[in-house]
């Protein structure tokens, strides 16, 4: 398989909810940063924090182009977030249920083999889009 | 220019030519019509990018290192991450990225991913990775 289309089966467990599916991309000690600052260690923490998101919003990930060299695959991605409950502490801003949050994001991804092994994400454009009505 | 595996070398030649300020040099990456989104402006067009970078040069010194690199097979885009230093050479309140005294210096990690054709550099954009860390003179 190679690394653009790994990607895209990683995205598609992603974007289905396949927990367990997703785990397996990662490397045990994976390393992910994402352009807020947050700092994640290890598949746990990063799975652990994936389901704290995922009980707030629904994300749905688009890749905009993606490819690679070496070891390195760069991506640029959109991502949706669309609360599915108030999120007054929602990282980039306070969500109402039924808003949208866009992010796009230039992206790195390390890998060995078949599993990631650093991650790092700079937002490239953000826009908030209220649901209708609000 | 080649595609796939010369894309690097060619990339660090432009970032030579940035880092000494040949203006020439690496304003030849750019086409006529290039859109540039950079975290201290967006701009349209090599004439404006250039007048651009003269005025910057004119407030500090800017040196560009390269992190990582990856080139698209096809040659027509890459992305990089680029270590930024800036030098203040004089007092610039207004610095479009927060204002910096002579001598002061500032660093600042970036994602850039750059759209190629006919060996040109059609759209460059850039995404800030970790804060600015700056130093006082």
């Amino acid at each position: 398989m190679t690394p653009e289309a790994r990607f895209r089966a990683y995205l598609d467990a992603f974007n289905t909810g396949d927990w367990d599916g997703l785990r397996e991309y990662y490397a045990p000690d994976v390393r992910l940063v994402i352009g807020n600052g947050t700092e994640l260690t290890g598949r746990d923490a990063i799975m652990g924090f994936y389901s704290k998101v995922k009980l707030q919003t629904r994300r749905t990930i688009e890749i905009l182009q993606c490819f690679a060299e070496g070891k390195t695959l760069a991506a640029e991605i959109e991502s949706e977030f669309l609360a599915i409950t108030d999120v007054p502490d929602f990282a980039p801003r306070p969500m109402a249920k039924g808003d949208r949050y866009y992010l796009n994001s230039f992206v790195f991804y390390d890998f060995e083999g078949a599993h990631y092994t650093r991650i790092r994400a700079a937002t490239f454009r953000r826009e908030f889009r209220p649901a209708a009505g609000s | 220019m080649s595609a796939g595996a010369g894309l690097r070398p060619w990339f660090e030649t432009y970032l030579a030519a940035f880092n000494r300020a040949d203006f020439p040099a690496f304003g030849d990456y750019y086409a006529d019509d290039v859109i540039f989104h950079g975290q201290a402006a967006q701009l349209t067009g090599r004439a404006t990018v250039l007048d651009f970078y003269h005025m910057v040069r004119s407030h500090l010194i800017e040196r560009v290192e390269l992190l990582s690199f990856v080139g698209a097979p096809d040659g027509l885009r890459i992305a990089a991450e680029l270590r930024t230093t800036l030098i203040a050479l004089r007092d610039w309140p207004d610095m479009p990225t927060g204002p910096m005294r002579a001598g002061d210096t500032r660093l600042r990690v970036s994602f850039a991913m750059y759209d190629i054709a006919d060996g040109r550099f059609t759209r460059i954009r850039t995404a800030g990775f970790a804060p600015p860390r700056d130093s006082a003179a």
